[in-house]
């Protein structure tokens, strides 16, 4: 997108007063989408942003700058301004590297998006399946998205890379009413692939769906609180593991010991039967990057194994001053955003008891089948996550619904009282977002049923 | 940067292009930014970003079929083709009768919002770094338990905007914010400890001081201190006035236009009736001088001005842009805002007695600091977070808790709010004072 000679001279500039390194990462986006609101599709989206982000970093600190304005007079002020963190801090000497030959393939380039028409014709689908899965259901609205990014990155060592990453979303919210008790159901779906994944994932899941977790959230009767036994579901649940534990990996809190993970690679942090990763390599996945967005490939990354943590998710910065390499999960938002160390897919294993087995040993809790997202505050490690679907579990069987409800815990707590991973480890429905320091980022999660010995449940039933 | 003139012209020129290519209405925003951030850790700044920005939005309305199209391309053959595609998309959508552009626009009445403060705007960087550095120094000697670790940030922006429709309404005017605020890390026996405080405002006057955002956030980090689980029960709640921000801005959604037309609302259908306490009395302001919900007009053109939401607790209005407006049949209150429905200042009016009062008047509850979670959906009105704070007895504080929910349902809060102080904070477009509600569900040990 930039070419060379124009490039020699925005590092020149960039480091001219100092600093390790500089790099330049160009971005264009375009999107297509489309809204239906109350049996119509209300209306057209479309977007296209391009621009250029130039960083200078010097130790643990960076000057950044970007620019809209894409020209070369743009650039060599962007390049200046953001030299200017050099004045203010000393240049050091690390930086995590860890660049690989070549870049794995994880999704299909492709220069263009789907029809406006396969839109429309998606979103009505959804609304006429979900409409007519009950007559209680009052109001459909849905969304579709067709996201194209394109990214360039060159460093001031020489590095020149460039990924095209598609996105595709497509996501119903139902909306059921009776008398004065209403309930909500959302379901989504999508991926770096293209609209075509709904012709073998049908919408009309979706959309059925959403209905059925709208009337169920309806009749739900007002969760219990205190302390609990919960099981988590597959899929979805993957939540808890990005909020618990995945944070609290990342490498900038852990580099500035904000984390109560730093400095404890090799100890015990969870209940042996936990393993997590985070892989940024998987096919089509929502939270795969052929590159992350400082160059380095998308990887398979060990957090936690058998209990014992065992690494963290690093960006070049952080993986340097760690005296570690980087591994891949440099992300940001966009152009107009520093690189920041976050997850891509976070990820359970399988583990060796049935569904069955964890439902049947539970006496009394809850059982959540999906979050609606979740929050963590770091340096403790407490959480919380928005139960979207759940249930009590009396006398190890799964009973009656129970409204949104809100639970609470302490994330390094948590995974020590996990009692029970079951058999059925899957990745859920490609629709998460992950917020960072008002960053942005396409996330996905998965693991198997999970079994917590004891969990604060926050509703407003007598416990 | 774009001037205003230049902007304007640019907004003007789209939308003529835009009826040129098949629009029947258009209306065009151009958003112009300059913007500083500074964070400094201990004695050294550790980031420093800049950047001047422009950014175009165009909505076209084509026979009762909307599009919109938002971009930051200002080469004027790649902005001839997204206007086509945009007046393109619009020919997939439903056509419905109730869109169009408003009636009535903003009068340039000559009235000075005071929303530009150039200090602000010609502040030095240097000065800028400076307030980084003061609020860390500040963090250390407010309390010798904070550690290294925590950071300390200063921003602000320019912001311009140029405005522009088919009804031949542009106008043009430009902002200012910036903000101060840190974030500590205090060692609590072997658990660390974050906390955040800040201050935002248009006029870099009306911050408050370094050195007073260093200790009220030196004050967060160690206030917890010791803290244990809450007992679970009912019991009254007291939100510290950030947190009852975040309690009205729940409620803001419920009482958005686009919310209710669309059913994804607990207020749907209750206009005139009884729904808090006699203390719940809240209004939506947009012409409130150096506040930063107020601008001259929203986002559609149309004068903000002040609309009463609850009168006593009774639901008096919802807030609206045109379209949704329509839909319920209403006018449009003034709150579009960037293609949805947006808050002025959305503000709970203040009582007379103080926080201190609140806590000596409550027999058993607790004074929440800090929430975490968020609402994901507005039709049930369920409430449940996760939640920080003090827990008081016999109207005094007793000790703190933390790892504990609070929870209820929006209409039964509402109604129990008994008490409201005195300590509103004009710092967002959503404000409240502290409040009492009489009791909420607690999860706790």
């Amino acid at each position: 997108m930039i070419d060379e000679s124009l490039l020699a001279r925005i590092f020149e500039r960039a480091l001219r007063h100092g600093g390790e390194f500089a790099d330049v990462f160009a971005e264009r986006r375009s999107t297509l989408a489309f809204r239906l609101q109350n049996g119509h599709v209300h209306e057209g989206v479309v977007g296209l942003s391009s621009g250029v982000g130039i960083r200078v970093v010097c130790g643990e600190s960076a000057g950044y700058a970007y620019s809209e304005d894409i020209s070369e007079a743009a650039l060599l002020v962007a390049a200046a301004s953001a030299s200017l963190i050099a004045r203010h801090t000393p240049t050091g000497t690390q930086r995590g590297s860890r660049i690989g030959a070549s870049l794995p393939t994880l999704y299909a380039a492709r220069d263009h998006q789907a029809s406006s028409a396969s839109f429309a014709e998606l979103l009505s689908r959804a609304e006429s399946t979900a409409r007519a899965f009950d007559s209680r259901i009052s109001a459909v609205n849905a969304h579709a998205v067709d996201e194209l990014q394109e990214v360039w990155i060159a460093t001031s060592d020489g590095r020149r890379m460039h990924d095209l990453r598609p996105m595709v979303t497509f996501g119903v919210q139902a909306i059921a009413g009776s008398g004065a008790s209403r309930g909500s159901g959302y379901a989504a779906d999508g991926g770096r692939t293209s609209l075509d994944y709904f012709l073998t994932h049908p919408v009309e899941e979706l959309a059925s769906d959403a209905a059925r977790i709208a009337l169920v959230n309806m009749d739900a009767r007002p969760a219990p609180t205190g302390e609990m036994e919960m099981i988590v579901g597959s899929g979805g649940g993957g939540v808890l593991l990005h909020e618990a534990v995945g944070h609290g990996l990342e490498g900038d809190f852990n580099q500035k010991g904000t984390s109560l993970y730093a400095g404890r690679i090799g100890e015990r942090v969870a209940s042996e039967l936990v393993t997590i990763y985070d892989d940024g390599d998987l096919p089509e996945e929502r939270g795969s990057i052929s590159c992350d967005d400082e160059g380095n490939p998308g990887a398979h990354t060990v957090l936690v194994e058998n209990g014992i943590l065992r690494g963290y998710l690093l960006d070049e910065i952080n993986a340097g001053l760690l005296g570690m390499a980087t591994t891949g999960n440099g992300r940001r938002q966009s152009f107009a955003h520093l690189p920041i160390p976050r997850m891509c897919n976070t990820f359970m294993p399988p583990g060796t008891s049935t569904v069955d087995e964890i439902v049947r040993s539970t006496k009394r809790g809850i059982y959540a089948k999906s979050f609606a997202g979740g929050q963590v505050e770091i340096s403790r490690g407490d959480f919380v996550f928005m139960i979207a679907e759940g249930y009590l579990v009396e006398d190890g069987k799964i009973t009656a619904p129970i409204k949104n409800a809100t639970i609470v815990g302490n994330g390094p707590e948590i995974m020590t009282r996990v009692v029970a991973v079951a058999d059925d480890a899957r990745l859920a429905r490609r629709h998460y977002t992950c917020g960072k320091n008002g960053q942005y980022v396409p996330v996905g999660v998965g693991m198997p049923t999970v079994k917590i010995g004891a969990i604060t449940v926050g509703g407003t039933a007598d416990a | 940067m774009r001037n205003s003139m230049q902007a304007l012209e640019l907004a003007k020129n789209t939308v003529a292009q835009a009826l040129e290519v098949g629009a029947h209405q258009a209306e065009a925003v151009v958003m112009t930014a300059r913007k500083f951030s500074g964070e400094a850790r201990g004695e050294r700044i550790t980031s420093l970003e800049r950047s001047v920005a422009s950014a175009l939005t165009l909505r076209v309305i084509c026979g009762g079929r909307r599009a919109s199209c938002s971009t930051t391309e200002s080469d004027p053959t790649i902005l001839a083709a997204m206007i086509r595609k945009t007046v393109d998309a619009a020919a997939h959508v439903s056509v419905d009768p109730l869109l169009s552009l408003p009636e009535e626009f903003a009068p340039d009445d000559g009235i000075d919002l005071e929303l530009y403060d150039s200090s602000i705007d010609q502040r030095e960087d240097d000065a800028r770094l400076t307030d980084t550095l003061t609020m860390e120094r500040s963090l250390r000697s407010a309390d010798s338990r904070i550690i290294e670790g925590g950071s300390s940030h200063y921003a602000d922006a320019t912001i311009g905007i140029a405005f522009a429709n088919s009804h031949d309404f542009a106008r043009a005017y430009t902002t200012t914010r910036a903000s101060r605020s840190s974030s500590p890390l205090a060692l609590d026996g072997s658990t660390k400890r974050t906390a955040h405080f800040g201050t935002a405002a248009r006029y870099l006057g009306a911050l408050d001081t370094c050195v007073e955002v260093a200790q009220l956030a030196a004050k967060r980090a160690t206030e917890l201190f010791g803290a244990r689980k809450a007992p679970t029960g009912t019991m009254t709640v007291i939100f510290e006035r950030d947190v009852a921000a975040s309690v009205l801005a729940d409620l803001f959604a419920a009482c958005s236009a686009a919310n209710v037309a669309v059913g994804n609302s607990w207020l749907t259908g209750r206009i005139g009736d009884r729904i808090g306490s006699s203390q719940v009395m809240i209004s939506d302001n947009g012409r409130i001088p150096r506040a930063l919900g107020s601008h001259p007009f929203d986002s559609e053109g149309v004068a903000t001005r002040v609309t009463p939401v609850f009168e006593a607790g009774v639901l008096r209005s919802y807030l609206s842009d045109t379209y949704y407006g329509r839909k319920l049949g209403i006018s449009s209150t003034g709150n579009a805002m960037g293609g949805g429905v947006g808050p002025t200042t959305f503000a709970l009016q203040p009582g007379t007695v103080t926080l201190h009062d609140l806590i000596a008047t409550t027999k058993r509850g607790i004074l929440v600091l800090d929430i975490i979670g968020f609402a994901h959906e507005y039709a049930s009105g369920s409430y449940s977070r996760g939640a920080r704070g003090l827990y008081i007895e016999n109207g005094e504080i007793a000790y703190p808790v933390e790892e504990f929910t609070i929870a209820s349902e929006m209409p039964r809060m509402l109604s129990g709010i008994d008490a409201v102080a005195n300590d509103i904070c004009y710092d967002s477009d959503i404000v409240s004072p502290s409040f009492r509600i009489d009791e909420m569900s607690i999860g706790g040990a």
